[in-house]
This record gives structure tokens, sequence and C-alpha cells, in this order.
């Protein structure tokens, strides 16, 4: 499965991905707390040289902020209906900053230094009796093995509705899908269990 | 948890990736091709329940919060919770729940089918229409400042489209469990 990191070495990289994380989450206070308009532009300007400089193609970089940029500005447009205008102008400015600087952190961390922060935020729950920080690897890894599989047998039951003459349909095509997929649980848990991977 | 709950739900995750991948699909009661990708978290809490159902919609959370594009349309990483809408994906977690936990207390296996059906609409209208939309709608109040009552009149254009998700999960829950019962049972 494709992932949005990108494989460069750009000092972004090499900060410590807890650190990214930290600035990230000050940061999604303190532009909330911003109200004027110059200082958000700042904000803007920096995360857009950042998300810039990440390594990505500017075609690339553009097209993995279209949609939201879109929701953004049709979120924008409505509220500019009701409200003020330096409101609609703030949020907007506020939202595209986060959202520059969040794409800027998913672009320079990778999937594994990402797990293993998860790993260590999830540490504490084990200690409570909550969950396994290693199950959450687990899953990931899972999620990450099936989905090719699913969308196979989603074509297989597609042509058989065609190879039939039946009408494809979602409450048709769903109801195969997920009992094909979820009959598969009990070997796969009985395989996880042979080999002791949850075991501690 | 049980390894085979764990499997469940990392194998519910990918059904509801798959979902994302998928192109739009026509559902046969309104000519308007859908994304099946909020229809699947209505199904996780219909089709596992309240616990396995939270935590499948969960793992999708993590996979989007790493920086996979498992969203539909490509969609994937931080950005995702920094967007107006993000509400609404927060929100899935909890609908995913709600829906279980209605559909365990409200469907039971020795019900007439269309019994079965109506509970399991009556679970997905709760978490997947007014939990989610609760969530949705309290972001785009405070974050988007677009004020509650507009939030709440701009985000009912989208209710019906959901409402017919609710239908779909309903016959696709009743049918999953008069082949596969995995639904937990609560009285």
């Amino acid at each position: 499965m494709q992932t949005l990191h990108v494989d460069a070495d750009t000092w972004m990289h090499r900060i410590s991905p807890r650190l990214k994380l930290g600035i990230l989450a000050v940061l999604g206070i303190v532009l909330f707390l911003i109200d004027s308009i110059p200082l958000l532009d700042v904000a803007v300007a920096i995360g857009a040289l950042l998300y810039f400089r990440t390594g990505l193609s500017v075609g690339e970089a553009l097209k993995r902020l279209r949609p939201i940029l879109l929701s953004i500005a049709v979120v924008a447009l409505f509220g500019l209906v009701f409200n003020p205008i330096h409101v609609a102008i703030v949020t907007v400015l506020r939202l595209v900053a986060l959202v520059l600087f969040a794409a800027t952190v998913t672009a320079t961390t990778s999937i594994a230094a990402f797990m293993d922060e998860i790993t260590a935020l999830a540490a504490p729950l084990e200690k409570m009796g909550l969950l396994k920080a290693a199950d959450i690897g687990l899953a990931v890894g899972l999620v990450v093995r099936f989905v090719p599989e699913i969308l196979d047998r989603y074509r297989a039951i597609r042509e058989a509705h065609e190879a039939r003459g039946i009408k494809i349909r979602i409450a048709t095509t769903l109801v195969p899908l997920i009992i094909l997929t979820l009959r598969d649980a009990d070997n796969i848990a009985a395989a996880i269990d042979a080999r002791g991977i949850r075991r501690h | 948890m049980t390894t085979r709950d764990l499997v469940l739900s990392a194998l519910f995750a990918a059904i509801i990736v798959a979902l994302g991948l998928l192109p739009p699909i026509s559902i046969g009661l309104i000519p308007v091709p859908i994304t099946a990708q909020s229809l699947g978290v209505m199904l996780a809490g219909v089709v596992l329940g309240a616990k396995r159902g939270a935590i499948a919609v969960l793992i999708v959370v993590v996979l989007v919060a790493i920086g996979l594009p498992v969203l539909s349309g490509g969609r994937g990483g931080l950005s995702v919770f920094a967007g107006p809408t993000a509400g609404f994906f927060i929100g899935w977690t909890f609908a995913a729940y709600i829906t279980g936990y209605f559909s365990e207390r409200l469907v039971k296996a020795e019900q007439t089918g269309i019994a079965q059906g109506i509970g399991f609409f009556i679970a997905s209208v709760i978490g997947g229409v007014v939990v989610l939309y609760a969530f949705g709608i309290g972001w785009l109040a405070l974050v988007a400042n677009i004020g509650f009552s507009k939030a709440f009149l701009g985000s009912m254009a989208f209710v019906p489209g959901d409402l017919v998700k609710a239908v779909v999960a309903a016959l696709v829950g009743r049918a999953v469990m008069a082949g596969y019962p995995l639904l937990p049972q609560r009285t």
C-alpha cells in the first residue's frame, strides 16, 4: 500500500517524530488563539514554505491537499453568507495553516516512526490493562495484508453477478463480501495463536 | 480481547478501507451512486457489535493518522484531523460504538426478519446519523466558526443520503446475521 510519507532526507525528516507531533499539537492550540490576519498570513506562509520543501513535487503536493482545501473553501463560503468577512478570513487562514503543518508532518515522518509513537502512547493504557500495545501494530499489519484480498474478492463477486446477469447492487455484493471475509477470522486467529505472536 | 475479536476488527477495518477504494456504487434505492465508506462505519456496528465495531473503526483512524491514504479519494494523513469536517471523521468511532450498542439491544436472533431489519435501521440512525452529526456539527460550529444553527442547517443536506445508507446497513446487517451471525446478544 502506498503511503503519504515522502522518502527524502531533508532536515525536517531528521527531527524526532515526537518533537514534530508535539510542535503540531502546540500549533493546533496556538493557531486557534490567534485572531490577527497578518499573523495568520505569516503562519500560512511558513506552513506552505515547509510543506513545499518536503521533497514532494508541486503537482503532487497540491493534489494531496485539494479535497481538504476544497472543503475549507466550501465551509468558508457558507460561513461568509452569515458571518462578517473578518471571521471568515481568519477561519480560512487558520485551517489552511494547520492543514499545511499537519501535511508536512505526515510527509516527513515514516510509518514505522508513527507506529513507535502510537505504541509509546498506548503504553499507559497497557499498564491499565485496557489493551496490548503490540496489538496495534498487529492490527495495522493485518489490514494492509488483507485489503488487496478483499478487493480481489469484490471483483470476483462482481464477475459472478455479471455472469448470472444480475445487476450489481451494493446490498447484494456487500453481504457475500462481508461473510466471506469475516469467515477467515477463525483460521487467521488460529494461525496467529499457533505462532505465539500475542504471547507476552 | 481474544485474538479472534482482534482479527475480526482488523478484517472489518480492511473492508472499510476497501470500500473507500471501490468506485461509487449504485445502491438501487436512489439513482445517485454513493461512496460506501461511511456505510462501512454503520456496518461495523451492525455486524460486529459495539466493542469490536468501534475497534474496527479505530484501526482505520490509526491508519489515517500514520499517513496511509485509506479514506475515499486517497485522503489520509494528519491533515484529515485539521479540516472543517474532521468532526465527522472523529465521530466515526463513536457512531460505530453506538450503532453496535443499540444493535445488540434491539436485535435478537429469534425475531422475524422484518423486526431485525427495523432494529438495525433504528440502531444505524441513532449511531450513524444522530451521534455522528453531533460530532460533525459541533466541530463545524466551533472550529470552522460558522455557529451551531448554520452548521446544523448546512449538515441537514446530507441527512437523506445517510438515511438511505442506514436502510442499506439494515438490509446487509440482517442478511449477514442470517448467514454468519457475529452480533453479541445483550439483554
